[in-house]
């Protein structure tokens, strides 16, 4: 996040996605919207706040007593109280701020579960999740703009309802017209700021989406570094950077002028609040503005104590202005989490893991009984009445031109989506009882297939318990990986560290299959899509010499691979003969 | 106060951008500072004068009252301005360093050395440049302006209680500054590391989301998504520790500055009525010592969590400070001897930085103008860093390289987010429309250009989004046309193109190519064909050579992967 002010410009309304979710049952994603700060902590920062009026009663009874000529010793028991009230409101101010923002800490992380536990949850079917770059910046940069706006906004805000009214109240207890003063000019402070703000929201929350741009400019430009060398211009490039930056440096700029001003304002009747005061009271004394004083005169003691609650007054609505472009960031970042958090089609079971099947593996059939299936919003069936019968052991091709729904087949097997109809794995019927253990008796050779922040041999055991080096090693050969891996050692690769060529990663995604020991049934999608003919054919091999003795579906358009199983079904004919029948 | 050494070249920045802009900026802040202060303090002072003054009606009438209202009411709206002007000059000063410092990173990065090291970088260091870039903002707004202006009014505060009387101001003074600077320096000190933890944790956080997002297919299969929902619950979870520690140190801070601001209050009260006793000054003036007392802390305050931020200033300067000291050295290119030589390589070995084995060994060969040649071998043989040392992005560790000047077409289409038109002027910045349109003739884009509401001035999104593979091809194509170097280079230039669409672009290429050298490196069978001659790479190492007509040359086809 920047430090460059946004204009203090909060967004007045919340994005649709943001509001709250209709379903009853839908209970977890309530919290996103329902957050309240902790009553305890904005207490006690409230608590602090007040702590002041009994120390401003208390200098300006010292300060009248050295008026009075009194001595020395009769300020030592007022600065002793102010010191003691300093220190306690001091005091109940850390605890104030730490428990607010512990809650709004605890409510950021739950935030945050519920959105990786609705991503995870969600099948890889589903067209219409969020992309991962989104999750990712959902939950890492924009859930960070949601703990300013939940730990110091919300409090602040609460203070700022409370605090100027109880001064209030002392200060008219003494005189009206300081209250009368106050009482002017803190609901026009709202009014002018929102009056300036407005005119500079919409123009504001653009070139602030500009300067994001910069860095979307910037990291633009360094992927394509090569080709800017090839043509010899860094030079202009970097030309052009500064010529942008610098003329969106004078839009923003443009957009401040007003937008500050929002800002002034609210200086302007905090400082003119004090000096009013100060005037009112001076003059008050010197017998020119005999009024207001509920029919006395002020004593020096009471107008001290009237001029220092001026600044306190004002003060926690300075604090709100000085928090206020966290609110939209904020609210951005809630409306990110919630759309993360966004149901769409579910899993087969759960995510929870469910334990490692025993070693010893037998092949297993897959039966599937009219199988039918559509993607939501859409009329057409991509499977309608299908049936299927593999018997364990089989090696089996499924092709159809793209589209023809063979991808879709084999993630509904594995049960990566919910479908109409029968599916047995080894004949236990697949539903959300087995789903998850049946999983674990699959072994996925996907296109392309993740590589994983990490190692190599990381991303080949995943982690999974019971595979260790040795088993590591032997999936690495099987996948005919291990010239990779050597080469590769322990360096990372993935997301922390370089890339594996299209053939190296699908020998990786064989070597991840080849480590789960007790995998009965091999799914591959495209395993040998993208590659090059003697990439594939080494592949094609490898798959072969990793699923002898399991079941084997793959779903392919590569005639070479599809030649090299027991059995090819086209898909697309089938369907046909199915619509014929 | 060495953890501060790699500010140096940020701060340089400063220095060499708008310094006039940069000191008004502090200067403006220290009037905004200064006029609060003063503010109370004169506010504390007219208010006790004129109640000693009201006390009779002749010391009333006699009262000045004119000078010290007015004062009030000058301070009231200077420091409104004062405001305004701050704030205004702090932003366009911040503004004009961040573009400078864009400029100059791309600068460092686009050194040859840096830009192979950041071609190998993962997107998640990629990623980390760009936070890094934006944690820098905060150090001139949250540390240097605030630091400056609330030094100088704790200065200014000394000085004015120093004439109340000298050890009042002399006290006031070590006081604030003590206090002041020091609880932000320890507490600056004791958040670096938290800091720099916390951004760490963000970005393993980042990484694993992306992993559970991406791999999730894999992980479900693997009957491990539930173990990375833990690992991205554990990351945040050690976020959290990270933000609660520093929302301690933060706290802590801010009651340090508490106790300190009390004793002061407490203190200056004590002092004034023991000096007023004694008859050394007036009530007036204890009262404007103890105003000026209580605001004169408040200017520090902002140095809470600039302190707090600092250590995230300091993690990215140290991280940015490679990339702001590159100096481009262009690369020097060798001319082969006989003109009609396009490349002439003998002996040549090459390796990336921090690789043991060489990614080339013993490269030699011999490319005339208006050959055309295709490198082949499995992928990690060495082809794209042949293609890399013939466009000068990679030093040969020895033998010699000559060339006549390339340009390489990259297996990605590297468009920018740019309009047509300014993608194209990238290879030719003085082209004009008619060279522009003529080619995107060539190259088979112009019927789709024309289309276009806006022709040439039609925006690309990020990496030339907006156009389909082939579309984005042709028009990398158009753009090395534009070029016109007498040797081509070209990594893979169908790749992910449908076959029809292929073959128009390679019968584009070859009618293009006619007069100049053509290196192609690539696995697939139609690219291939285009050659004269055909040289097969394998471990860095040329391993075999087929000219067109021999029975190999047919044979090395016919392993390439069809369409």
């Amino acid at each position: 996040m920047t430090a460059i002010e946004p204009a203090l410009s909060g967004r007045t309304s919340a994005p649709a996605s943001f509001a709250p979710a209709e379903d009853a049952d839908d209970s977890l994603r309530v919290s996103a919207v329902s957050y309240r700060p902790s009553r305890l902590g904005v207490v006690l920062q409230t608590a602090a706040a007040l702590m002041w009026i009994p120390q401003a009663a208390l200098i300006g009874l010292a300060v009248g007593g050295i008026a009075a000529g009194e001595p020395a010793r009769a300020a030592l028991y007022p600065a002793l109280a102010v010191f003691v009230l300093g220190l306690l409101r001091a005091g109940l101010d850390r605890s104030g701020v730490r428990i607010a923002f512990d809650s709004a800490r605890e409510h950021l992380s739950r935030l945050r579960r519920e959105a990786i536990a609705a991503v995870a949850g969600r099948s890889p079917l589903d067209i219409s999740a969020p992309s991962s770059g989104h999750i990712a910046s959902a939950l890492a940069e924009q859930a960070e703009a949601v703990l300013p706006f939940l730990a110091r906004f919300q409090p602040l805000r609460a203070k700022a309802a409370v605090v100027p009214a109880v001064i209030l109240a002392c200060v008219f207890a003494f005189s009206w017209v300081p209250a009368l003063i106050f009482l002017l000019a803190a609901p026009l402070i709202p009014v002018f700021m929102a009056l300036i703000g407005w005119r500079a929201k919409e123009a504001s929350e653009r070139q602030l989406a500009e300067m994001g741009d910069m860095n979307a400019f910037l990291l633009d430009r360094l992927r394509g570094l090569a080709t800017i060398h090839t043509f010899g211009a860094v030079d202009r490039t970097a030309r052009q950077l500064r010529a942008d930056a610098d003329s969106l440096r004078l839009r923003t700029l443009a957009v401040l002028r007003i937008a500050f001003l929002s800002s002034a304002v609210l200086e302007l009747f905090a400082a003119l609040g004090v000096a009013m005061v100060a005037v009112y009271v001076g003059f008050h004394f010197l017998g020119q503005l005999d009024f207001g004083a509920w029919g006395g005169r002020l004593s020096l003691a009471e107008g001290l104590f009237i001029l220092l609650l001026a600044p306190a007054f004002f003060e926690p609505l300075r604090d709100l202005s000085t928090v206020w472009h966290d609110r939209a960031a904020g609210q951005a970042g809630l409306a990110a989490l919630a759309a993360a958090s966004g149901s769409g089609i579910p899993i087969v079971g759960r995510v929870e893991d469910a334990a490692t099947p025993e070693k010893g593996r037998r092949a297993l059939s897959v039966k599937i009984e009219d199988l039918r299936f559509r993607y939501p919003g859409q009329d057409r069936f991509v499977l309608d009445g299908f049936d299927l019968d593999i018997r364990a052991g089989e090696r089996v091709a499924l092709m159809a031109p793209s589209g023809a729904g063979k991808s879709t087949l084999v993630a509904l097997i594995a049960g990566l989506a919910a479908a109409s109809g029968s599916i047995r794995i080894g004949g236990e019927p697949l539903n959300a009882a087995t789903a998850d253990r049946l999983r674990g008796s699959m072994a996925w050779v996907g296109q392309p297939p993740h590589i994983f922040a990490g190692t190599i041999a990381g991303n080949v055991s995943l982690g999974r318990p019971g595979i260790g080096p040795a088993e590591v090693a032997r999936a690495v050969k099987a996948a005919r990986l291990d010239g990779v891996a050597s080469a590769r050692g322990p360096s990372p690769i993935g997301e922390s560290g370089v890339g594996l060529s299209g053939g190296e990663a699908l020998r990786l995604a064989l070597a991840r299959a080849a480590a789960g020991q007790g995998a009965g049934l091999i799914l591959a999608d495209e395993p040998t899509a993208h590659l090059d003919s003697e990439t594939a054919a080494e592949v094609i091999e490898a798959l072969l010499a990793v699923s002898a003795g399991r079941t084997l579906i793959v779903a392919t358009h590569d005639p070479v691979l599809a030649s090299r199983m027991d059995r090819v079904i086209d898909l697309s004919a089938r369907q046909t003969a199915e619509v014929a029948a | 106060m060495s953890r501060f050494r790699h500010l140096g070249p940020v701060l340089a920045l400063y220095r060499t951008g708008d310094r006039r802009m940069f000191m008004a900026g502090l200067v403006m802040a220290l009037t905004t500072a200064l006029a609060g202060v003063g503010l109370l303090g004169l506010s504390g002072w007219f208010i006790t004068a004129s109640s000693i003054a009201g006390a009779t009606v002749a010391t009333a009438l006699a009262f000045d009252v004119f000078m010290p209202s007015a004062g009030i009411r000058l301070l009231a709206l200077g420091r409104t301005a004062s405001r305004y002007g701050e704030r205004l000059m702090t932003h366009d000063a911040t503004l004009k360093v961040l573009a400078a410092l864009r400029e100059r990173l791309f600068r460092g990065w686009a050194a040859p050395g840096a830009a192979r090291a950041l071609a190998m970088r993962s997107s998640r260091l990629l990623f980390r440049l760009t936070v890094d870039v934006d944690a820098l903002d905060s150090l001139y707004l949250r540390v240097i302006v605030p630091a400056f202006a609330a030094t100088g009014t704790a200065l200014a505060v000394s000085v004015a209680l120093g004439f109340v009387h000298p050890l009042l101001g002399l006290g006031t003074g070590s006081l604030l500054l003590a206090a002041g600077l020091g609880i932000p320096l320890l507490a600056s000190r004791r958040a670096e590391a938290f800091a720099r933890r916390r951004a760490h944790a963000l970005e393993v956080l980042r990484s694993r989301a992306i992993d559970l997002a991406k791999g999730h297919t894999d992980l479900l299969m693997a009957n491990r998504a539930g173990a990375q929902v833990s690992a991205v619950t554990a990351a945040d979870k050690r976020l959290a520790e990270a933000d609660r520690a520093l929302n301690r140190i933060e706290t802590d801070a801010g009651f340090a500055f508490g106790v300190a601001s009390a004793g002061l209050l407490a203190g200056v009260l004590l002092v004034g009525a023991f000096l007023a006793e004694r008859g050394t000054i007036g009530a007036p003036a204890a009262a404007f010592a103890v105003l000026l007392a209580m605001a004169s802390l408040e200017p520090f305050a902002p140095l809470r969590r600039g302190a707090v931020e600092l250590g995230r200033s300091l993690l990215a300067a140290r991280r940015l400070a490679p990339g702001l000291g590159g100096q481009i050295t262009t690369p020097t290119r060798r001319d082969p001897a006989q003109a009609d030589v396009a490349i002439r390589l003998r002996d040549v070995t090459a390796a990336y930085e921090g690789r043991a084995r060489p990614a080339l060994s013993e490269i030699s060969l011999v490319v005339r103008r208006g050959e055309r040649i295709a490198v082949i071998g499995h992928s990690g043989a060495g082809k794209s860093t042949l293609l890399s040392l013939l466009a000068g992005e990679l030093p040969a560790a020895s033998g010699a390289v000559e060339t006549q000047p390339a340009t390489l077409l990259t297996q990605r289409s590297e468009l920018f987010a740019d309009t047509l038109g300014g993608n194209l002027a990238l290879a030719r910045p003085n082209a004009s429309d008619a060279d522009m349109i003529a080619a995107l003739r060539a190259a088979g884009l112009d019927d789709v250009v024309r289309r276009l509401p806006r022709q040439l001035e039609s925006r690309l999104g990020e990496s030339g989004a907006g156009l389909s593979g082939g579309q984005a091809r042709r028009l990398a194509l158009a753009r090395i046309l534009l070029r016109d170097a007498p040797v081509w280079l070209m990594d893979e230039p169908t790749e992910g193109l449908d076959g029809q669409t292929a073959r128009d672009v390679l019968a584009r290429i070859e009618a293009c190519s006619k007069s100049r050298a053509l290196v192609i490196a690539t696995h697939i069978r139609r690219e291939a064909e285009l050659a004269d001659r055909l040289i097969v790479l394998d471990g860095g190492r040329i391993v075999a050579g087929a000219v067109r007509g021999s029975a190999e040359y047919e044979e090395m086809l016919s392993r390439l992967r069809p369409d």
